[in-house]
């Protein structure tokens, strides 16, 4: 069993035993749910149905319902399509790379991290759906053997390339996260006493007894599966800029864009996460596995991520000015002083100063001040997608062309409606999942529980 | 004893054997089995019952469903007997000739399957040498729209009644007036005034005819007649040849778009545009709005429509010699002036002087100039007279205050004349009207003076029937019907000659006006495949007597022009919705009328001078006459201060009245727009209303007073970034001077890029240098299709543009629609100005003030450019390699293919084109009701103009220009059929067809004798932001202004 040093702060406060952990996952999904669930779901629920309403209309009538013109061809879906995604990006990262690298703070928020990126790649899919103007022969992007003769999908279009990181980062993000609950679904199936919940259970549980072999498939299962992950969380960001990056749109395309994606979507993705776990802590009382320590450390990951989308933009202002490509160079500078500068200054400060914030340690571990920032992150990083998107093409080549984007009431329905799906899928599975991974916190329990730091035990043994 | 032979069918028979017997009487060999089965008692337990109850009851409804599922019927009747000349797919071609009052044209129309779907201008034969205006090329629209009259109507009653019943009344009254005036646009058909003729004969009292013939223009022109009346002694107007003109002045005249016979002078002029001919025309405009010559013109300059005079005073005095004298005007105006002077001295004899007022004292000016320029006899023919624009405004002035003032004629005869509308007193005019015993009309729709008409006996559409003409007193020209009358109309010719008692009414097949025209014709097959011939004329020798007038345009602190756009005109079409979507050449607005003023003088008087999407702008209301409109004031920028603009041929159907869907304002989610009396809006206000009467002329100006109004309102334009912001590789122009003294290098550069050498230095290289790409295997290897665009030629007339929209089905999509950007044009028109820190449109100051800030305003008087933009089949096409399905690919001769139906719609083609000329088809624009409720253009009739060798796209596919691929491949066939390859010149586009000054080459770039490879190869040829290294297949040749 690993141990760490008396010195680091515990990992679970307070003096819990094996069962305590148990009770404190399996209770709230076992005991009724209290009224405020109910009150949010049903919230959620609606915002979500007026979503899939405003679709079915989209969908029914044409892409022009939506604010589009023929100067802007993208706006709103897929900025949201890359904020989803960039969101989706904080759960595997959390239970791949640190798996990876044995950070033991990740088992307390794996699992509901990676339940967000599951739901927030579902939200991010729809929008390249949708956005089609003809989704009932979308098919037609997979490379499908088909009557047509010799006709094949473009290998060279990033689109094409994006059905394929999108839907490999969700089955892999999917089978990962399903992997992982199926020892929790067993204690779950194995305590509970309704028999509908029992055997919907037992189901889910794919018959897990664990026994030793279990236990070392599953670490061996674990381990193979964040070795594939971890390079598709680069991919799947790197895959997405290539949209913009491979284009000649000025501001589009620019080199800089996988790694500074990447760092993006990190960044929004911890964001998310933090406004979630700390809603849900709260919630769920799980304060003694998710506290100020693990609220610290992601601050950090956001602080870092954040400095380095801080560079990417004045790398690529200084680029713009430096390369003395003349429309380059306009398509900044319109951008922080045209038409749309308040959404770029909007973006600024919210991603390259407040994430500047975090280097105060107080602020850092203030659990509101956290929460604050987080909703900030999430707004910074929707402009950013925004401004990338729309400033870039809103004035390009020709002067003549150039056109000003407002939103339709549909867009902003569609993007709401995501949301409101998210939550709620987000609270059915904190109703019905186990949203710690149980026996995974269970193994850091003595190594890092505050009552085995304290223990006369643990001194003895070192 | 009878014998009855028996025949046995067999032995068996004979024999009367068991076994046949038994066969014999028992059919089936087993027991019957449906009266055992349901004499079954067992039936009712049988443990399969519920089972197949459930089957049949399955089986009945999925059949029953089945059966519902019926494709709708589509009816297509074929030819049961081919008629001989109709080859389904191949398109048959008519030359004709078009009259509408305002414009005339030789035109060729194409047919196919005998519908009448385009038309051209005729380049072979006629003097418009295929000259036309987007009028023309659109009216072919105005025969499929179902708003017009189908039927003879009588007053108050919306039911047809037989056309015998309608003549019977008026031959009734007519036999019984002694007051009978027959109101008609200018004649210019022989036939129509001998039938007029035969009707003055018939009908007469005491000797002297009843019947008066008046002549009545919209825009008149009558003080060119009068001017030349009293300087010549004939009222001529008399033939412009610019062609000739190496100085043109125009006082004010918008002679490319509007001005006479406009689409006659754009081809001349454009034949003057060549900076490699031998010699370049130099042009001057005077004006107070930005016209569409204006924005052509070398020097312009501004001046308020009471300046004209002084204008023209100036520069009578220069030429004279009598030095300059005492100027009123603006020293900008006084150099521009000094500059024509000059040029006009130095091009003495082969230059022109025209002025578009409506003044006798200023065309009096006008003809003392061209008399001293000599201009008589060279640029201007008096000996061949221009027969349009006849009317009189004396006399129509006459006639409108009779009917006013309650002393009308007994019988009114109106030939299609809608003067309630476009007359300045059109509303007492209405109440006049209905105060006459008998009016009847021809007008093809109910319109605003038809409507309160006893009958109407509607005219066919103007393809529909025969007719002839006599446009100049050399010209006879005639035109004949494609298509038979698709409603229950009648020819005008037709009616007159039966109000005449000259013939009898012959049906829909009727060849009355057949025979009328081709009488004692022998030759008359001959003059119908050419559509004209040139008649002699007795010479007219004029002698100039000088003669002068004051002018009685009067000044004010601020003036109104009253112009004409190009779509719109005297708003004879208000139901085109082709026309209404034209985006203004200038202003680049659709579907609206507004006041344009100059944008720093609205800045000062506080209204908005940028407008978007969602951002208006500011009304005002203007006071003219005693007569107010409210309208929303545009920023014009080159509109000279303290005037504004008001277009004419707006407010159509200002009582409801039915004249087209498209002729009213919709709603922003569809369907029509009504106000608090239930009457459906018109589009913007009738400035006719507003026009004035000095002496006896009609005046297009006067002084006005304009105060700003409550309210914004949303205006759809295509273009709402006027500038270039100095971006010198998209629009390239020049000076004569330069382009014929210095190297290409210095009027048009190569575009270089840097990079690095193997020492590590900097260098420049050449585009062609820098290719991530393998060169598609087009070049030198069959066909390369390619096209040029000579800016210099361009003047910016739409006509492309619509004749592009009618060839490739492009759909109309509304005001809306156009105003969130999305309208449908395959080929737009860019139009810019040059901005303050711009030398001329693109070119950045030497002295260092560029900013982009600035670089947005236009200036006041800016330098104009016109930028036609299509899909530049890009070699390295950005869209081919973004789209995920390969929809959009290219074609081994060049071109970039939309393949509509593999197209999934992510519009990622549209965001990565550089020129931003793909379209989405955002709605079912053919079936969804905001478009179908209120577009003529979408309706079962209006589809017949559909070109059906062009796909109508579905929702959800990209679109754009193909380089019209129809017609090459149909060149292609032609010349397989033939046996020989494509010739430079068997293709051409809709727009290098429509274009009157032949812009835009067509052909094959890999031939290298053809032109459009001539035309590329050009020192003035260039690729807009070639930088980039798409590779396109379209040059622009730089623009030469003949200045310095």
């Amino acid at each position: 069993m690993q141990r760490e040093a008396v010195i680091r702060e515990p990992l679970i406060l307070g003096h819990k035993t094996y069962h305590d952990v148990t009770e404190d996952v399996c209770k709230p999904i076992e005991d009724k749910a209290p009224r405020m669930w109910y009150v949010l779901f049903t919230i959620a629920l609606v915002i979500g149905l007026y979503g899939v309403g405003s679709i079915c209309y989209l969908l029914g009538t044409g892409i022009g319902v939506w604010g589009l013109n023929k100067t802007i061809g993208w706006a709103w879906d897929i900025t949201n399509f890359v904020w989803w995604v960039g969101i989706g990006h904080a759960g595997t990262l959390i239970s791949a790379v640190l798996l990876l690298f044995r950070q033991k703070w990740r088992m307390a928020i794996n699992r509901s991290a990676e339940a967000m990126t599951i739901f927030a790649v579902f939200m991010a899919g729809t929008f390249p759906l949708i956005h089609m103007g003809r989704l009932w022969v979308g098919y037609w992007v997979l490379p499908l053997p088909n009557h047509f003769g010799s006709l094949w999908v473009n290998f060279n279009s990033p689109l094409l390339w994006d059905v394929f990181a999108i839907s490999t980062y969700l089955s892999v993000s999917l089978v990962f996260w399903y992997i992982g609950l199926i020892p929790d679904f067993a204690t779950i199936r194995d305590r509970a006493k309704k028999p509908v919940a029992k055997r919907m259970y037992s189901i889910l549980s794919f018959g897990w007894s664990g026994k030793a072999k279990h236990w070392n498939r599953f670490e061996l299962v674990s381990l193979v599966l964040a070795g594939l992950a971890t390079p598709l969380v680069f991919s799947v960001h790197s895959i997405v800029s290539f949209d913009f990056a491979t284009s000649i749109v000025p501001g589009w395309h620019t080199t800089i864009f996988p790694p500074y994606f990447v760092a993006g979507a990190v960044f929004s993705g911890f964001a998310m996460v933090q406004t979630l776990l700390l809603v849900m802590r709260k919630a769920m009382k799980l304060e003694a596995y998710i506290h100020t320590k693990h609220v610290e450390y992601m601050n950090i990951v956001i602080m870092v991520t954040g400095s380095i989308v801080g560079t990417a933009y004045i790398t690529e202002l200084f680029i713009s000015w430096y390369s003395g490509v003349e429309y380059e160079a306009y398509a900044f500078l319109n951008r922080a002083t045209g038409p749309y500068w308040w959404a770029y200054w909007s973006m600024m400060t919210c991603n390259v100063i407040s994430p500047q914030l975090m280097w105060i340690r107080k602020l850092r571990r203030s659990l509101l001040f956290t929460f604050f920032i987080s909703i900030i992150v999430n707004i910074g990083m929707w402009f950013e997608r925004y401004v990338i998107i729309v400033t870039s093409i809103h004035r390009d080549y020709i002067p003549a062309a150039w056109s000003m984007h407002y939103p339709s009431h549909i867009d902003i329905a569609v993007y709401i409606g995501t949301i409101g799906i998210f939550f709620t899928f987000f609270l059915l599975f904190a109703r019905y999942f186990p949203v710690l991974a149980l026996n995974e916190v269970k193994t850091i329990l003595k190594g890092s529980g505050q009552s085995y730091k304290e223990s006369p035990d643990y001194h003895k043994n070192h | 004893m009878g014998v009855t032979k028996k025949y046995w069918k067999g032995i068996e028979e004979l024999k009367q054997t068991p076994d046949f017997i038994q066969q014999r009487d028992h059919e089936f060999p087993y027991p019957s089995s449906l009266a055992s089965f349901l004499s079954d008692e067992k039936l009712a337990e049988a443990s399969t019952g519920r089972r197949d109850f459930l089957k049949f009851l399955g089986f009945s409804v999925a059949a029953a469903t089945l059966v519902a599922c019926e494709a709708p019927v589509t009816k297509a009747v074929p030819y049961v007997v081919k008629p001989e000349q109709v080859t389904p797919g191949v398109a048959t071609w008519y030359a004709s000739t078009y009259y509408d009052g305002i414009s005339y044209a030789s035109i060729l129309v194409k047919t196919r399957e005998a519908r009448p779907i385009f038309i051209k201008g005729n380049a072979d034969f006629g003097f418009t040498r295929g000259g036309t205006n987007p009028q023309i090329i659109a009216s072919v629209l105005g025969l499929y729209d179902s708003d017009r009259l189908n039927g003879v109507r009588k007053k108050g009653s919306d039911a047809n009644i037989l056309v015998s019943e309608a003549d019977k009344a008026v031959v009734t009254a007519l036999s019984k007036a002694k007051d009978v005036v027959v109101l008609t646009p200018t004649v210019i058909s022989p036939s129509i005034e001998n039938a007029l003729e035969n009707l003055t004969l018939k009908y007469s009292v005491n000797g002297q005819s009843a019947v008066k013939v008046v002549q009545y223009d919209p825009i008149s022109y009558s003080a060119i007649r009068k001017a030349n009346a009293l300087n010549f002694g004939e009222g001529r107007i008399p033939s412009y040849d610019f062609s000739k003109a190496k100085t043109v002045v125009s006082v004010g005249a918008d002679f490319l778009s509007t001005w006479l016979l406009a689409n006659e002078y754009a081809v001349q002029y454009g034949s003057t545009r060549n900076p490699d001919g031998a010699w370049m025309s130099k042009h001057f405009q005077f004006e107070s709005i930005m016209s569409i010559t204006g924005s052509n013109a070398d020097y312009r300059a501004q001046a308020k429509p009471s300046e004209y005079v002084g204008i023209l005073n100036y520069l009578l005095k220069g030429l004279v010699g009598e030095g300059s004298g005492s100027s009123s005007l603006s020293k900008e105006a006084t150099a521009t002036a000094d500059a024509a002077i000059k040029a006009l001295k130095k091009a003495k004899g082969e230059s022109l002087v025209v002025c578009g007022s409506n003044d006798l004292g200023e065309q009096l000016l006008v003809n003392a100039i061209n008399q001293q320029l000599g201009a008589y006899g060279v640029t201007i023919d008096l000996n061949n007279e221009v027969r349009l624009f006849q009317g009189n405004d004396e006399e129509v002035n006459a006639l409108f205050s009779r009917i006013i003032s309650g002393k009308p004629p007994e019988v009114l005869i109106n030939l299609g004349t809608n003067p309630v509308y476009n007359s300045p007193n059109g509303v007492s005019l209405k109440k006049g009207l209905e105060r006459i015993g008998l009016v009847v009309s021809t007008a093809r729709y109910a319109d605003e003076t038809s409507s309160s008409a006893s009958y109407i006996v509607p005219d066919h559409h103007a393809l529909e029937g025969w007719c002839d003409y006599r446009p100049k007193e050399d010209h006879y020209a005639v035109a004949q019907p494609t298509i038979r009358p698709l409603g229950d109309t009648y020819s005008s010719l037709e009616s007159l000659l039966v109000w005449a008692g000259k013939a009898k009414r012959g049906g829909k097949d009727s060849s009355v006006a057949y025979d009328t025209i081709s009488a004692g014709r022998l030759d008359f097959a001959n003059l119908v495949h050419n559509s004209c011939e040139t008649l002699n004329i007795t010479p007219f020798i004029p002698a100039f007597t000088e003669k002068r007038l004051n002018s009685q345009t009067k000044s004010g602190d601020w003036e109104v022009v009253f112009y004409q756009k190009t779509g719109i005109r005297d708003g004879a079409m208000p139901s085109n919705p082709w026309l209404q979507e034209l985006p203004d050449p200038i202003s680049k607005v659709t579907w609206d009328n507004y006041i344009t003023m100059n944008p720093g003088q609205m800045e000062e008087m506080g209204y908005a001078t940028t407008f978007d999407q969602e951002t208006g702008l500011n009304m005002a209301t203007v006071n003219v006459n005693g007569q107010s409109l409210t309208l929303p004031v545009y920023p014009q920028p080159g509109q000279a201060a303290n005037t504004i603009g008001i277009a004419l041929g707006y407010g159509r159907g200002s009582s409801g009245e039915a004249i087209g869907r498209a002729a009213y304002q919709t709603k922003e989610y569809g369907g029509m727009d009504l106000d608090a009396n239930g009457l459906k809006k018109p589009i913007g206000s009738n400035a006719f209303t507003c026009l004035t009467v000095a002496g006896s002329q009609i005046l297009y100006s006067a002084p006005v007073s304009i105060q700003k109004a409550e309210g914004e309102y949303p205006i759809a334009a295509t273009q709402i970034h006027h500038t270039v912001m100095g971006r010198e590789s998209i629009v390239k122009e020049t000076v004569l001077g330069e382009y014929l003294s210095k190297d290409k290098e210095t009027y048009n550069p190569a575009h270089k890029l840097q990079r690095l050498n193997e020492h590590g230095h900097h260098e420049e290289a050449a585009i062609e240098e820098f290719d991530l790409w393998n060169a598609h295997p087009v070049e030198k290897v069959g066909h390369r299709w390619g096209m040029t665009v000579d800016l210099s030629s361009c003047i910016g007339c739409g006509s492309c543009l619509v004749a592009c929209q009618a060839e490739n089905n492009v759909p109309v999509v509304g005001k809306d629609e156009v105003r969130r950007g999305r309208e449908m044009h395959w080929l737009r028109i860019d139009r810019y100005y040059a901005s303050g820190v711009e030398s001329t449109v693109g070119e950045k100051k030497e002295d260092g003030t560029f900013g982009y800030t600035e670089a947005e305003i236009a200036a006041d008087n800016p330098a104009v450019v016109h930028m036609p933009l299509m899909c530049h089949h890009c070699n390295h096409a950005p869209c081919e390699t973004v789209c995920p399905v390969a929809a959009t690919t290219h074609s081994n001769e060049g071109l970039n293919q939309m393949t509509y139906n593999r197209c999934i719609g992510t519009r990622y083609c549209a965001n990565n084109c550089p020129y931003k000329v793909r379209r989405f088809n955002w709605f079912n624009y053919p079936s969804y009701k905001k478009f179908t409720e209120i577009n003529p253009a979408q309706d079962d009739l209006g589809r017949m103009v559909l070109n059906p060798d062009v796909t109508v796209r579905t929702r959800g596919v990209m679109e754009k220009c193909s380089f019209c691929v129809q017609r090459i491949q149909s060149v292609k066939l032609e010349a397989k059929k033939a046996s020989r390859t494509v010739q430079d010149g068997d293709l051409k586009t809709a727009c290098s067809e429509a274009c009157p000054t032949q812009a835009i080459t067509v052909g094959d770039w890999n031939d290298n004798s053809s032109n459009v490879y001539k035309s590329a190869e050009d020192k003035r040829s260039y690729q807009a932001l070639e930088e980039v290294g798409i590779k396109p297949n379209v040059w622009y040749k730089v623009k030469v202004r003949n200045e310095g």
